[in-house]
């Protein structure tokens, strides 16, 4: 009976990382004048997940993207997303869980964006909607960003508001609902002809159903308050031609879990037009504080919040990847990235990582087709 | 703590690279550079879409780098 509840919530899983895979676009934190030139691009997504000797969750995704500028004061964007998602129950936990299931999910997003620049300002208002089998979310965002007049610091100020409905397939007369309302304060600055910095605070406040409905021992708080601090460094190096381009985030929330990230990655230009950039990705998270790592032992009181979510639990990732660049003609470029991803609970920079967890790893190919207009 | 200490030295960090610029304002001539796409933090934008779509659907934090970003049904 477990086993089979468990089957379904990691097929869940599947399709909730199908949802997550079609999400709006955030916004970049930076004001710019505005385009002279539009851009259409397309990319083509495929990712596949993996415990050991099980193949997990496999992703293909298509996205098109386009931005047009308009009378030298607006630019418009959208994007659409096309993906699919196929997968087998993963085995989680090695000691709980056996056999698999098939699942097969679709989902479609589009995003639409409309940007107003002014002589030392611009003002962008978004918004976006995403529908699946048994979720649905419609976003809207509002973002300012004011430049001094030298233009070498900016201040940027976003809102947004986020409302998803969710119903179950489990059982379809059921409906939940869930809010997010989210504020970003960000400052840019350049520093140097060779130096650009930022750093960008950020609050979330959410509000409803945040458990998985197909899992069993679910009982995730109804809100969720989380704060984040993200700092970014790009450096020009002129005798290499080359650009490091460094990031690190500090995330906290009410639900116990602090994470840390820290990004770095190097964009080298090559003869004949190519670009290739390296990169390394280093996370580690703590685990919420009602995270579970086994089934609770029914002679005791339940828990009155629980999860055995293994993204829940205290982890720690490495991520290596490298993306090759092309410009095959005046205007028209090609990419291509690989990334290997790795995820074990022993690598967690705090400990208390759940040791029945088997390590999990997922790697994504990338390959894209961009020209400016 | 750890934490605490890295976060605290990385906030120090940009607050005095910040200062240091103060006097020798960058002028508008001088930003080629700085106009290239890898120097600016937008990046290719369907890639950081992928990229940050499978990390807040695999671990617990997510967010950070702008706003609009919502909707994720990967709890």
């Amino acid at each position: 009976m477990k086993s089979v509840t468990k089957q379904k919530t990691n097929v869940i899983g599947a399709a909730l990382f199908a949802a997550a895979m079609a999400l709006p676009y955030s916004q970049s934190a930076f004001a710019e004048a505005a385009p002279e030139r539009g851009i259409v691009s397309f990319k083509y997504l495929n990712y596949k997940d993996s415990q050991p000797d099980q193949e997990r969750v496999s992703v293909n995704a298509y996205s098109v993207t386009g931005m047009a500028p308009i009378a030298g004061k607006w630019s418009v964007s959208t994007t659409y997303t096309n993906d699919s998602v196929s997968g087998a129950s993963p085995e989680r936990n090695s000691h709980i869980v056996s056999g698999a299931s098939k699942m097969k999910d679709h989902r479609e997003a589009v995003d639409l964006s409309a940007t107003r620049y002014f002589s030392k300002a611009s003002l962008t208002f978004g918004s976006s909607y995403s529908k699946e089998n048994d979720y649905i979310s419609r976003g809207y965002s509002l973002q300012e960003s004011i430049s001094t007049e030298d233009k070498n610091t900016t201040i940027t100020f976003g809102g947004s508001y986020t409302t998803d409905t969710i119903n179950p397939t489990v059982n379809k007369d059921q409906f939940y609902d869930k809010r997010v309302v989210a504020g970003l304060i960000g400052i840019t600055k350049i520093l140097t002809k060779q130096d650009i910095v930022q750093l960008n605070i950020g609050y979330s406040k959410g509000k409803g159903y945040f458990n998985d409905p197909y899992k069993a021992f679910e009982a995730r708080p109804d809100k969720r308050e989380s704060k984040t601090l993200m700092t970014r460094w790009n450096h020009h190096f002129d005798e290499k031609d080359g650009t490091a381009r460094i990031s690190y985030r500090y995330y906290t929330d009410d639900w116990g879990v602090n994470a840390h990230t820290l990004g770095m990655e190097y964009v080298q230009p090559l003869p004949k037009e190519f670009t290739v950039t390296p990169l390394i990705r280093l996370y580690s998270q703590t685990a919420a504080r009602f995270y579970l790592s086994d089934f609770p032992d029914p002679s005791q009181e339940f828990p009155m919040y629980s999860s055995m979510d293994q993204r829940l639990s205290a982890f720690g990732a490495i991520t290596i990847g490298i993306k090759l660049e092309k410009k095959i003609a005046k205007d028209w470029l090609v990419d291509a990235k690989l990334e290997a991803y790795e995820q074990r609970a022993g690598w967690s920079i705090t400990g208390g990582g759940d040791p029945g967890l088997l390590p999990f790893k997922a790697r994504s190919i990338q390959l894209g087709l961009s020209r400016n207009l | 703590m750890i934490q605490k200490a890295l976060c605290l030295t990385l906030f120090i960090t940009t607050l005095t690279l910040s200062g240091c610029a103060l006097g020798t304002a960058v002028q508008p001539w001088e930003k080629q550079t700085l106009a290239r796409p890898e120097m600016t933090f937008e990046g290719d934008k369907l890639d950081t879409a992928y990229t940050e779509h499978i990390y807040s659907s695999k671990e617990a934090a997510s967010g950070g780098s702008g706003v609009g970003g919502g909707g994720c049904g990967c709890n």
